[in-house]
C-alpha cells in the first residue's frame, strides 16, 4: 500500500514531463539540471579541493592549475584512516544488523500480541525517541566505564542495539500486514517464530531494506559518542579522524577534503547501488 | 552534567587530595600515566611533536608509561568531568587556561606547591619567564605550567599595503593608528582592512581581556568577584571597536572566515593568536608578503597582551604517578621540551633560554622573524583570566554575545549593552 502511494506522485510528473507543451518541457529540464548542478557542486568542490595543492587551498577558481594527490597521501599517513573506516564500517554493520534484528522481534510483539501494559510499553518506547543523545551519553558512558569496554568497538554498538525508531517504524509495518496472512499460517499450524521469519519478514523486505539504509547512515555519520569514548585513533571511526584535520591553529583544509572524500565513497556507494531504495526510505520514514 | 553533582562527586577526590601522601623522590617501579591532551586529537605537527615527547620522556624514563588520551580542547574538561566521576585514571591534563579556575575548584586539579617538595618546584622555576609562570596562577598557587601557549599579534599584508600607500615598515602600533590605516585600505582597495579572532563561537574571550586591558580595562576584577566590562574603560575599547566596525575597517565575519581572508590575502591587518601564525604562512607562500608586529595599543597607554593556549595541571591522587605526571611536565617544560613545542607546533616557550641559546633555537628564531613581536610581548605578557565557578562557560559566552552585539548591532546603545550583561553576568559568579 505504501509503496503504490509513494509512486502515485511519480506518474503525474512523468506525464507532464513526457506530453508537456512547448516552453513547459525544457524549462522543467531546464529547472532539473540547476537543482542537479546545485546539489552536486559541494560534493565537486570537496574533490576539487581535495586535489589542489597546499597553496592554492583558498582559491576560488573552479579549476585546479594543478592537481595533487600529496592531500590524499597525507590524510592517509597522518591518521590512521584506512583502519578508522573499517572501524567505522564494522560498527555501522553491527548496529544495523542488531536494530534490524531487535526491530523486528520488538515490531512483532507489539503488533501481534495483546499484553497488559502493552500500550504503556509502546509509549515508553516511543517517549525514547524524544531523549536527546547528550542526555543519556555520560550514564551510557558511566555504565561503560563499569564494563570496562571504554576505547572498544563494542561500547560504540551497545547503545545502539535497539532503537525507538525502528521499532515504531516496524511495528507500523507489521500492523498494515493483513492479518489473514497470519490467521491462514496459524491454521496451517505455523508457529510464531516461522510466521515470524518464514512469512512477515519476506514480505516487508522492502520496508526493512529501508530501515538498514537509515540505520546504516545514522551510524556511520554518529560523532558524538565516539568522541566521548574513544581514546586511541586506532579505535575511532573516520568521523572523529575528520575533526583531527580541525584545530584551533587553523584547518587543514586539502587533506580533510580528502579524507571526507574517502569517507564518503562508502555512503556513495549504497546510494548508487541502491538508489531507489534510498530514496524511498527517505520518503517512508520522512527526513530524519 | 551538573556541576554540583560534578562537585559532590569531586568532593572525595579533593578530600583524597588534601590527605595524599607526600610524591616519592623517584619512581622505582613501573608505572603508567594518562595525559589529556588536545594536540594528539589532531593531525600534523602538534600530534607528531606531542609523540616525539612522549618518546623521548619514555626513554628517558624507563618505568614511566605515558598513555596519551587525545581530546580536542573544546571537550577536554567536560571529558575530564565525566573520567573522574567514571573513575578512569586522570593524571596529566593539557587544560585551556579559560577553565582552569573550574579545573582548580571544582575538578581537584593539584596546586603544585601541594604536591611537589618547595626545593623541587623553585629549582624548576629557575629560568622560567615569570609572567609565563603567573599564566597557570590562581590566587598565587600555580596549578598550571604554561604549555602551549602564544600571544595575539597584528598579522599584516605588506603587499596591500604598498598598493594603497602606507609604509609596510611602519606597522600601526595602536589602535588610532589602525584606524587611519584602515580608512586608507578602506578607500583604495577592494582588501577587508582589519580582520580579528575576536568575535565568534570559537573565538573565546582571552583576545577581548587583551584589548580591554589594553585601556585599563577588564573584563572581571583582579579578586574575580566582579564583572567589569562595562566600566567606562572597557565601555570605551568597546566603543572604538564599533566605531570600526560602522566605518567599514573592522569585518564581521566568522572566526574561520577571518583566517581564510587573511591566509588567502584578501585581508589586509589581522588581529589573532601568534599560534595560526603556520596556517598563515602556508596561504602567504609564493602568494604575498607577510608580516607581524605587536598587539595594538591606545594612544600612549602600553599594550598589555595575554595568552591563549593551555598549560599542564596534574590530577594524580596516587603519589607514585603524582610524581610520574610531574617529570613528564618537568620534561615538556625544559629547554628540551619548549625547543620542540616551539619549533615544531610554533608556541612559546617559557624558558627565554631557548630562544637565547644556540644550544637550542636562538639561529633558528633569527631564521623567523614573524616571531619577534611573539618573543617582545613575553616580557610583558599578562593572563587569560579564567572566569570563576561551575558557570565558567556561561559567563564568558553571555559576556562575548553582549560585546559582538555591542560592536555589529544595530543598536547604538552599546553602554545598555553591556551593562545589561554585565549585570547578567554578576548572577552566574558563584
Amino acid at each position: 500500500m505504501t509503496d503504490t502511494a509513494l509512486q502515485a506522485p511519480a506518474r503525474p510528473v512523468a506525464f507532464r514531463l513526457r506530453f508537456g507543451t512547448g516552453w513547459q518541457r525544457p524549462l522543467g529540464h531546464g529547472l532539473m539540471i540547476l537543482l542537479s548542478l546545485l546539489s552536486v557542486f559541494p560534493i565537486y568542490w570537496m574533490i576539487l579541493t581535495s586535489l589542489r595543492p597546499e597553496n592554492e587551498i583558498l582559491s576560488t577558481r573552479i579549476w585546479p592549475d594543478a592537481a595533487t594527490l600529496d592531500n590524499y597521501a597525507y590524510a592517509l599517513s597522518a591518521i590512521p584512516m584506512l583502519r578508522m573506516l573499517v572501524n567505522t564500517f564494522v560498527v555501522s554493520a553491527v548496529v544495523t544488523a542488531i536494530q534490524i534484528l531487535t526491530g523486528i522481534l520488538a515490531g512483532y510483539g507489539f503488533s501481534r500480541w495483546r499484553f497488559r501494559g502493552a500500550s504503556l510499553l509502546m509509549g515508553a518506547v516511543a517517549l525514547t525517541w524524544l531523549v536527546p543523545l547528550q542526555v543519556v551519553m555520560i550514564p551510557n558512558y558511566l555504565l561503560v566505564a563499569r564494563l570496562g569496554m571504554i576505547d572498544t568497538l563494542g561500547a560504540l554498538i551497545l547503545p545502539h542495539t535497539a532503537s525507538a525508531f525502528a521499532i515504531l517504524l516496524l511495528v507500523q509495518a507489521m500492523r498494515s500486514f493483513p492479518s489473514e496472512v497470519y490467521e491462514a499460517a496459524r491454521m496451517d499450524g505455523a508457529n510464531h517464530a516461522h510466521i515470524l521469519w518464514h512469512i512477515v519478514v519476506p514480505n516487508l523486505r522492502g520496508t526493512i531494506a529501508s530501515l538498514a539504509i537509515l540505520v546504516f547512515i545514522s551510524t556511520w555519520n554518529e560523532y558524538f559518542w565516539p568522541l566521548l569514548l574513544t581514546r586511541s585513533a586506532q579505535n575511532s571511526v573516520v568521523q572523529i579522524g575528520l575533526q583531527m584535520f580541525i584545530t584551533a591553529e587553523g584547518t587543514q583544509w586539502g587533506p580533510l577534503m580528502a579524507a571526507s572524500t574517502l569517507a564518503s565513497l562508502p555512503i556513495l556507494a549504497i546510494y548508487l547501488v541502491l538508489q531507489r531504495q534510498v530514496i524511498a526510505s527517505f520518503m517512508k520514514s520522512g527526513l530524519r | 552534567m551538573k556541576p554540583i553533582v560534578v562537585s559532590a562527586a569531586l568532593a572525595g577526590l579533593t578530600l583524597g587530595a588534601a590527605q595524599a601522601q607526600t610524591m616519592p623522590a623517584e619512581i622505582t617501579e613501573p608505572v603508567t600515566i594518562t595525559w589529556y591532551n588536545y594536540n594528539l586529537a589532531s593531525a600534523g605537527n602538534g600530534a607528531d611533536a606531542t609523540r616525539h615527547l612522549i618518546d623521548l620522556f619514555e626513554a628517558a624514563h624507563p618505568n614511566i608509561h605515558v598513555e596519551g588520551v587525545p581530546v580536542p580542547p573544546q571537550n577536554i574538561t567536560t571529558r575530564v568531568q565525566a573520567d573522574l566521576v567514571a573513575g578512569q585514571q586522570v593524571d596529566l591534563v593539557q587544560v585551556t587556561f579559560n577553565a582552569l579556575g573550574f579545573a582548580a575548584e571544582a575538578l581537584g586539579a593539584h596546586a603544585l606547591e601541594d604536591i611537589v617538595p618547595a626545593a623541587e618546584l623553585a629549582a624548576n622555576f629557575e629560568g622560567m619567564v615569570q609572567n609565563g609562570l603567573d599564566l597557570g596562577r590562581i590566587d598565587g598557587r600555580t596549578y598550571a605550567l604554561a604549555y602551549t601557549f602564544s600571544t595575539p599579534v597584528l598579522y599584516y599584508n605588506a603587499d596591500i599595503f604598498r598598493q594603497v600607500g602606507l609604509d609596510p615598515e611602519n606597522p600601526p602600533q595602536t589602535w588610532a593608528q589602525i584606524a587611519e590605516a584602515g580608512r586608507v585600505i578602506r578607500d583604495h582597495s577592494d582588501h577587508i582592512p582589519l580582520a580579528s579572532g575576536m568575535f565568534g563561537p570559537s573565538a573565546g574571550d582571552w583576545l577581548m581581556q587583551g584589548v580591554l586591558r589594553s585601556n585599563n580595562g577588564g573584563v572581571i576584577n583582579a579578586d574575580r568577584t566582579a564583572m567589569t566590562f562595562a566600566d567606562p574603560a572597557s565601555l570605551e575599547a568597546v566603543q572604538m571597536l564599533r566605531d570600526l566596525a560602522q566605518e567599514g575597517i573592522l569585518v564581521n565575519l566568522d572566526v574561520t572566515s577571518q583566517l581564510e581572508s587573511m591566509a588567502a590575502g584578501n585581508a589586509a591587518m589581522y588581529l589573532q593568536t601568534s599560534a595560526v601564525q603556520g596556517y598563515l604562512i602556508r596561504g602567504a607562500e609564493g602568494n604575498y608578503d607577510l608580516r607581524a608586529t605587536t598587539m595594538p595599543g591606545f594612544g600612549d597607554l602600553r599594550p598589555r597582551p595575554n595568552n591563549s593556549g593551555s598549560g599542564l595541571a596534574i590530577f594524580s591522587q596516587d603519589p607514585a604517578r603524582q610524581r610520574a605526571a610531574w617529570e613528564l611536565m618537568k620534561f615538556v617544560t625544559s629547554n628540551e621540551g619548549y625547543t620542540i613545542i616551539t619549533r615544531d607546533i610554533g608556541y612559546l616557550p617559557l624558558r627565554m633560554a631557548v630562544v637565547e641559546s644556540p644550544e637550542y633555537l636562538a639561529g633558528w628564531v633569527s631564521e623567523h622573524p614573524l616571531l619577534q613581536p611573539n618573543l617582545q610581548q613575553l616580557s610583558y605578557l599578562e593572563p587569560w583570566t579564567p572566569m570563576p565557578g561551575p558557570n565558567y562557560v556561561q559567563i564568558a559566552t553571555t559576556m562575548m554575545d553582549a560585546i559582538e552585539m555591542a560592536v555589529f548591532g544595530d543598536n547604538d546603545d552599546v553602554a545598555g549593552i553591556l551593562t545589561a550583561a554585565q549585570t547578567q553576568t554578576q548572577g552566574l559568579l558563584p
